[in-house]
């Protein structure tokens, strides 16, 4: 059944979207994240225009963890003043990166710098998630039980100013870091449409050191705001969310993530871990090989601005 | 319908116009053609269209006469940049680049007989009658691969045809082809000119109009993300976040 989509300009079959949706959705709630890492380069794929793909994309996001923050708030699990101060970060990050993806635009750059972003982020993170899990893996083996939680260590991020109690992430830092950690990844979800669980999970693990209670609660909480801050300004300045693209990758999306939700809970954390590091890896690889593998047509078309 | 209509009057024009025009000289037209409409509509299920030029001549058609019909049809302009990918440190990336600022998004040409046979160069180039023939004055990169990339593209993505369907002719007089219209196809006037060739010259010819439109929810969509982009927007977060949240609530409990 094919579908118009008004902003795009194009049929596609409704689906093969709802298939796409489906599909991703399954993933995401196997592996409790957005999943938008893997629908842009899918829309790509299958012959979106890359701008309306990543506008689209952020759009999904919202739809994708709306669900899950209220889930997660429910239960207390979003420390909503660390989520503001990463937010606050976000705002900027990604209104700046969406100015970042019109100049882009206009250079002609989109394809390229879209597949560049994604080759570089996905794949440092893969393989740092690679990495880590199976060294945890490793670990469990050989001490034939759960991996001891990490000392709380001192390092330079604590002796920086401006610092705050956040009290349900049981930390006193400075706010400087979420800031930077909020921008950062505002930015990439700008140009990459995704929401960047992905990305924020391990920062806020890692960099932050919050407790992984709070982690994925105030995550949602961070990346549905920055995708809707993304969507406003994607929609606004650059005119490429796609509603009727949104909706379908929604429809089947959101049955998705139900069965996968229900199939992650028997899985255990490392191997998940693993599992959705070497995704990320094979995305990253796929879109590497796009970009040095010699073109069938060296020359493109496209619209003139 | 239209068409039957059409053909009918034509019909009964030829037996019927001596009679009714008696104090005038009795003048057939050489030429007379029409559209099977005059609208396109993009709605939400939109996969391309084809509309269908008919008409008929005064003398018959074909190579016995030497008469001959060609159609062809206009979109409006759409500017388009060629690029050229280089390889840069073993990454293909977006090199040169040629912008083509007054081609036509849309051209389709048919004929009875192609028109490199049936007219000369100079009425050709003069009339646009061809791919060969169009203007393409490009700035940036001259380079005349980048002219033969743009002939490629535009025809491989069907938005620019060279006698991709034929002109069809009955009983010598009546004549009809179809144009498909892609679904990447613009909104906008379109003209369609039927050009009547007789012993290498344009001896009559015919402007027809048609307008390809966004209709019902693609129309609104598209119009109100272009007017109103905050509003759509908002919207669209809107919509986003209510449909996540209702996937949630009716599969939790189904």
């Amino acid at each position: 059944m094919q579908v118009y989509l008004p902003i795009a300009e194009m049929s596609v079959d409704a689906l093969l979207l709802l298939g796409i949706g489906f599909g991703v959705g399954w993933l995401s709630g196997l592996f409790g994240v957005g999943g938008g890492f893997l629908l842009t380069p899918l829309l790509i794929l299958i012959g979106i225009p890359a701008p309306v793909a990543v506008a689209s994309g952020a759009n999904q996001t919202i739809g994708a963890s709306v669900s899950g923050l209220i889930a997660q708030w429910r239960r207390g699990n979003v420390d909503a003043r660390m989520g503001v101060v990463l937010l606050a970060g976000g705002f900027v990050g990604s209104s700046l990166g969406v100015q970042l993806f019109a100049l882009l635009r206009r250079l002609g750059q989109v394809d390229l710098a879209v597949a560049f972003f994604y080759v570089v982020v996905l794949g440092t993170v893969g393989l740092l998630m690679v990495r880590e899990s199976v060294r945890a893996i490793i670990r469990r083996r050989r001490t034939g039980g759960a991996a001891s939680p990490k000392a709380h260590e001192h390092t330079w991020l604590h002796g920086m100013p401006f610092k705050m109690r956040f009290r349900k992430s049981r930390l006193y830092i400075s706010v400087v870091p979420p800031a930077l950690v909020g921008f950062g990844i505002g930015i990439l979800s700008a140009v990459m449409g995704v929401g960047g669980g992905f990305m924020l999970v391990p920062a806020m693990i890692y960099l932050l050191g919050m407790p992984t209670s709070v982690v994925i609660g105030t995550s949602l909480f961070q990346v549905v705001f920055v995708a809707a801050n993304v969507t406003l300004l994607q929609a606004w300045q650059v005119g490429t969310v796609d509603i009727v693209l949104t909706m379908l990758l929604l429809a089947g999306g959101v049955a998705g993530a139900q069965f996968g939700a229900a199939m992650g809970t028997k899985l255990r954390g490392e191997e998940t871990r693993a599992l959705l590091g070497l995704l990320v890896l094979a995305v990253a690889l796929g879109l590497a090989w796009g970009l040095i593998r010699a073109p069938d047509n060296l020359f493109a078309i496209g619209p003139a601005r | 319908m239209r068409a039957a209509a059409f053909l009918l009057t034509l019909l009964l024009g030829w037996t019927g116009s001596a009679a009714a025009q008696a104090p005038a000289p009795v003048t057939t037209p050489a030429l007379t053609a029409d559209l099977s409409t005059d609208r396109v509509e993009i709605t939400t299920g939109f996969t391309g269209a084809s509309v269908l030029v008919f008409g008929a001549t005064e003398n018959l058609i074909g190579s016995e006469t030497g008469e001959d019909v060609v159609v062809l049809a206009w979109g409006p302009p759409q500017p388009t940049v060629v690029r050229r990918k280089v390889n840069v440190m073993g990454f293909w990336v977006n090199g040169p680049a040629a912008t083509f600022p007054e081609i036509p998004g849309f051209y389709a040409i048919a004929a009875t007989r192609p028109v490199w046979e049936a007219l000369p160069e100079e009425t050709r180039r003069t009339a646009r009658l061809g791919l060969e023939a169009l203007p393409l004055r490009a700035v940036g990169a001259q380079a005349p691969a980048f002219r033969a990339a743009l002939l490629e593209l535009k025809q491989q993505d069907g938005r620019w045809q060279e006698y991709a369907a034929p002109v069809a002719v009955a009983g010598g007089r009546l004549f009809s082809a179809r144009i498909y219209f892609p679904d990447t196809v613009q909104t906008g006037d379109y003209r369609i000119e039927v050009l009547l060739v007789r012993e290498r010259r344009i001896v009559a010819r015919q402007a027809l109009f048609l307008r390809v439109d966004r209709v019902g929810t693609a129309a609104s969509i598209a119009q109100v993300a272009r007017a109103m982009p905050l509003v759509y927007g908002v919207g669209c977060i809107l919509l986003a976040a209510l449909a996540g949240w209702l996937g949630s609530v009716i599969f939790r409990r189904g």
